[in-house]
């Protein structure tokens, strides 16, 4: 500008939590108080051009101005420091840039599903609440570790409340978390600690067929598993309905509760058309379902 | 983790291995090409293959150790184990074996771990030594030609393949010696 940079502003653009307090001084340099005939006493304080209140100023000495906010939700940027110099012609000294926001929140409901995609493949998702907007640039990381191991952080790509680990082992408990973090802190979530065998949603059966027996009230269901027994033993559901009707039966879960790749559903009608469909899970009931397999038809014979 | 928990996770994680080597070996035997992937393939010991961890014992001597003996033993032979694999691991030309192979050595230092987790809740100390597997391999001259070089590869899954299958012996015996800890507490409320 017209004045030569005659001084600066401390702090130089703070981050500022919302609705605490700030203060910020300007403080002119001694070698334009002699030449540009300027005190600290002509300082006037804008905040984008809107001047703010004299009540807010205080001269600390010749050279230097401070300005208080009470609550900071009125600040904006930029904040600068202007002096009504000789000829009552405005002049800039210097401006910064204030950023108002809130350190994180501690982030909740921590929460993790292995989707089984492939044979050998098992991707590890986590979900969390990730608390209040912050208005700040907030990074969030999900951490994991072996008690004697650990393993790169997972960072989440343009979202900030999911994360996926593309491979997760086995038979190993492991410690999860996500911590949170910006200009104004840090917070972490509670830990879960589990195998992730446990919290397998493996991949439904495949490759059903149904084929019709000797008995007209019978249809046998073959399938093929998609997860090895060396990683799970699978229990089952089977549920199936007249083709054409909307509602669906399910052949009662105890019967279904034990690794097989068959099942001869009974009590038919004969000569029907039935659809079937079958869903599986960890035989001990820890984890999730698998989702539905594709439905396949069949025809009961002639009684 | 209480001991029983703790033993029947190794249980299953020393199951978990040995059904991905079954296939993980096939395909890197294959990789490897003829003879060694021919089935009755079945070469002498070198004085090379010594370094690997030999899985060959006396079987009586093996079962007449304390549990203690016997969980260090399976925790440095796969400790020494991992520090091959891992060479193995870096490399393997095809993507695909690149990948399986990592995720056996991650699984396979689990089980290290988890080996030390049972000695802990057994109240042993774990084997002198870094927490946990060595780095590097111990020293050892590289195979002076491919052939040789294959020849290890071969001979440190094999070993691999026999250490699981008696591992999973060793822990599922040594499930049935340790009751849960439900029952630990009702007979120390008896008195026993």
């Amino acid at each position: 500008g017209l004045v030569q940079s005659c001084g600066h502003i401390i702090p130089e653009s703070p981050v500022l939590a919302l609705g605490s307090n700030f203060t910020a001084l300007c403080i002119l340099n001694e070698s334009c108080l002699d030449f540009g005939n300027i005190y600290a006493s002509q300082i006037i304080w804008k905040i984008k051009n809107k001047v703010v209140p004299k009540e807010q100023y205080r001269e600390i000495n010749r050279t230097v101005s401070s300005v208080t906010f009470n609550d900071t939700s009125s600040l904006a940027t930029p904040l600068t420091c202007n002096i009504l110099a000789d000829g009552q012609i405005e002049q800039n000294i210097y401006g910064i840039t204030v950023t108002v926001g809130l350190p994180p929140e501690t982030p909740k409901n921590l929460s993790c599903i292995v989707h089984q995609i492939s044979k050998l493949t098992y991707p590890m998702t986590c979900t969390w609440n990730p608390g209040r907007h912050t208005f700040l640039d907030t990074q969030f990381r999900l951490k994991y570790r072996w008690p004697r191991e650990n393993f790169p952080d997972c960072i989440p790509k343009d979202v900030n409340n999911s994360c996926t680990i593309p491979d997760v082992q086995f038979f190993v408990n492991l410690e999860i978390w996500v911590e949170a973090a910006n200009a104004l802190g840090k917070a972490e979530s509670d830990h879960l600690v589990l195998d992730p065998i446990d919290i397998v949603k493996p991949l439904s059966p495949h490759n059903v067929t149904v084929s019709s027996g000797i008995l007209p009230t019978v249809l046998k269901l073959s399938w093929e598993n998609r997860i090895s027994s060396a990683v799970m033993k699978l229990k089952f559901n089977i549920r199936y309905r007249i083709d054409g009707d909307t509602n669906w039966m399910e052949v009662p879960s105890e019967d279904t509760a034990s690794p097989r790749t068959s099942f001869s559903v009974q009590g038919l009608q004969p000569f029907t058309e039935y659809v079937f469909s079958i869903r599986c899970m960890k035989e001990d009931g820890v984890g999730y379902w698998s989702d539905w397999s594709e439905e396949k038809t069949g025809i009961t014979t002639e009684d | 983790l209480g001991a029983s928990q703790s033993i029947q996770q190794t249980y299953d994680l020393t199951r978990y291995l040995e059904h991905q080597l079954r296939t993980l070996a096939g395909t890197y035997l294959n990789y490897l090409g003829p003879p060694f992937n021919e089935p009755d393939f079945n070469p002498p010991r070198l004085a090379r293959a010594e370094r690997v961890p030999s899985a060959t014992v006396d079987l009586d001597l093996w079962r007449g150790l304390t549990d203690n003996a016997r969980l260090t033993a399976n925790y440095r032979a796969y400790s020494r184990l991992l520090c091959y694999l891992r060479v193995l691991d870096g490399q393997v030309g095809t993507a695909e074996l690149r990948h399986r192979l990592a995720h056996f050595c991650a699984s396979l230092q689990g089980l290290v771990l988890s080996i030390g987790g049972v000695m802990s809740s057994l109240g042993y100390p774990l084997p002198a030594g870094p927490a946990g597997p060595p780095a590097g391999p111990p020293e050892a001259p590289p195979a002076p030609n491919d052939f040789l070089k294959k020849m290890d590869d071969f001979w440190l899954l094999k070993e691999l393949q026999t250490w699981l299958w008696r591992s999973a012996k060793d822990f599922n015996r040594l499930k049935k010696k340790v009751p849960p800890a439900v029952v630990t507490l009702r007979l120390e409320a008896r008195g026993f």
